[in-house]
């Protein structure tokens, strides 16, 4: 019989025997978690931004991509979606130990200090009740707030960054890699509040875009180097990313739309000093679209060590 | 007192007698597998394949414990894993977790019932009402615990009393499977583990599994592989009812 019979015939026992793919949260349902991951990025990088620059408009986008976008769709992933509440305290004391518990938290905490934030710093409002008894309660929550929205943001790259079984992902800068490109989509996303007429600097934003996409390129590819020396298999998922099934996603998501296109752009502001609004529409959206792309490229190249040891080990 | 079991490659026949005995004592959903025999494939020409018998380690550091986010899965004093199925939210964290790949989500197609599209025999609802198992949440091995709970309070001896034993133990028919107290010295498990060098898959992860395997040839050239004609009939058989290919395979011999 020849070996490609054999081969065939084996399909369904090969099952961790060599580099296999972790599914779960990237195939069929799981493609809930990968949007939920990137809409984390995009609110929690957004509410960080916007707290910088001092835009109200940023905040209040910010913080409903995070409670109507990003919680729901966590939430919907659930197998038993109804009995969330059993992974908040006092139901559960798994954030002494879980990043998946801790994240939760870091959510609600985010949703509470947030919505204060957002009352106390609506204009109406405070002129009200008076700047100075609105505008120490802004600030307090508003620090709150922000120390929430780095957890926010923040957390998913400890939970993939604990699994010990996918190499790709046991790596200490995977959590950088999710706040810092949470923070460049959150300037892309400000540049988008300030075109729509919110209250934050068009210009700021774009300048602040520009420098922390040469700082997410340079750690991508450090990442991607560190990833490749880290073991066999974390070099399969370097390899499948770079000419594999997931090139398509990185080359022409993550690299053309994620960093070419806004650069492109940054480097024609540079000359022209102002940028046609139609072309930061384009920065932006491609920027956006880049930040699905690595989230992308990150869970689906999520690959288990075989379960076997074998003499060239994984 | 910490409940192990010790496989030794060099005794199974790959009968898949554990996963049927498993899947008969806990009504096993159609797709789902508490444990599982995997094929190896080896680089020597005529010998094709090997098949080693995993299930849940039943870590003593297990990683799916610390990151179940519900508190869904816990450890028992007697060092057991177990789910909590009336708990466990679904978020899957645990099975992305865990390095040795041995927990299933129980997802709506998993549970077809063991004749799709007609209601479910009367065999599979005697079964649901001792093992509920709940769509939406994850499942694994869980060394029968019933059965050495139950056997315990009769005074029965895991791994020596078959009615306090695992049911894969129980039902192996070469004896490839043994099952005590790792913490006992003199139990058979720690005599095997430590008088034919036992070892456990993947040390590095510091998750210290309490299923040990015997096999002082892994890695290189397992002693258990032999050529596919030479396997059981029964081994053959299950094969042949997983895929197609192995249909006609089997079919033109």
């Amino acid at each position: 019989m020849s070996q490609m019979a054999t081969r065939q015939w084996m399909t369904t026992h090969e099952w961790m025997v060599k580099p296999m793919h972790q599914r779960e949260w990237i195939e069929r349902r799981g493609i809930m978690i990968w949007i939920a991951e990137t809409f984390t990025s995009l609110g929690a990088g957004l509410y960080l931004v916007s707290l910088f620059i001092n835009s109200w408009w940023g905040l209040l986008v910010g913080w409903l991509i995070i409670m109507f976008l990003k919680l729901p769709l966590h939430i919907a992933y659930f197998g038993k979606p109804l009995r969330f509440y059993r992974t908040l305290p006092p139901f559960s004391n798994a954030w002494k130990t879980s990043w998946f518990a801790r994240g939760i938290l870091f959510s609600v905490f985010f949703g509470t200090f947030g919505f204060v934030q957002l009352v106390f710093g609506q204009p109406d409002l405070a002129n009200l009740i008076g700047n100075s008894i609105a505008n120490p309660i802004y600030y307090t929550f508003g620090v709150l707030a922000g120390i929430s929205a780095v957890g926010v943001g923040i957390y998913g790259g400890f939970i993939m960054n604990y699994v010990k079984g996918i190499p790709f992902w046991n790596q200490g800068l995977l959590p950088v890699v999710f706040i810092l490109a949470g923070v460049a989509d959150g300037f892309g996303l400000a540049m988008a509040v300030g075109l729509a007429g919110g209250d934050a600097s068009v210009s700021w934003a774009e300048t602040g875009s520009s420098y922390l996409l040469i700082i997410n390129v340079l750690l991508i590819i450090v990442y991607l180097i560190s990833a490749r020396y880290t073991s066999e298999v974390a070099k399969i998922s370097v390899k499948e990313l770079l000419t594999g099934p997931s090139a398509f996603m990185f080359w022409g998501g993550l690299v053309t739309l994620g960093m070419v296109v806004p650069a492109a752009i940054s480097v024609v502001s540079l000359f022209s000093g102002e940028i046609p609004t139609v072309l930061l529409i384009i920065a932006i959206v491609a920027h956006t679209l880049g930040a699905f792309a690595l989230k992308y490229c990150l869970l689906k190249e999520g690959i288990y060590r075989p379960l076997l040891p074998r003499v060239a080990a994984y | 007192m910490r409940w192990g079991m010790v496989i030794n490659l060099k005794k199974c026949t790959r009968c898949h007698a554990c996963i049927a005995a498993c899947r008969i004592e806990h009504f096993l959903p159609m797709g789902m597998n508490w444990p599982r025999l995997i094929a190896w494939e080896t680089d020597v020409p005529g010998e094709e394949l090997t098949t080693i018998p995993v299930r849940c380690n039943q870590c003593k550091d297990a990683p799916c414990v610390e990151v179940c986010p519900a508190e869904a899965t816990k450890k028992r004093e007697d060092g057991i894993v177990y789910v909590d199925n009336d708990i466990c939210v679904g978020c899957r964290y645990c099975i992305i977790a865990c390095p040795y790949q041995n927990r299933t989500f129980l997802s709506r197609d998993k549970d077809p019932g063991y004749f799709p599209g007609y209601e479910r025999t009367r065999f599979e609802k005697a079964g649901r009402k001792i093992y509920p198992h709940v769509v939406g949440t994850t499942e694994k091995c869980d060394f029968c615990m019933e059965r050495i709970d139950a056997g315990l309070a009769k005074g029965l001896v895991p791994g020596k009393d078959r009615e306090a034993t695992p049911a894969c133990v129980n039902t192996c028919q070469s004896r490839a499977l043994t099952f005590g107290d790792l913490d006992d010295p003199e139990s058979e498990v720690s005599k095997l583990i430590k008088e034919q060098n036992a070892f456990q898959l993947h040390p590095e992860y510091g998750t210290d599994p309490a299923v040990y395997y015997i096999d002082g040839k892994i890695g290189n050239a397992p002693s258990n592989i032999a050529p596919r004609e030479e396997q059981t009939a029964s081994h053959i058989q299950h094969l042949s009812t997983m895929e197609e290919r192995a249909k006609q395979i089997f079919g033109k011999k």
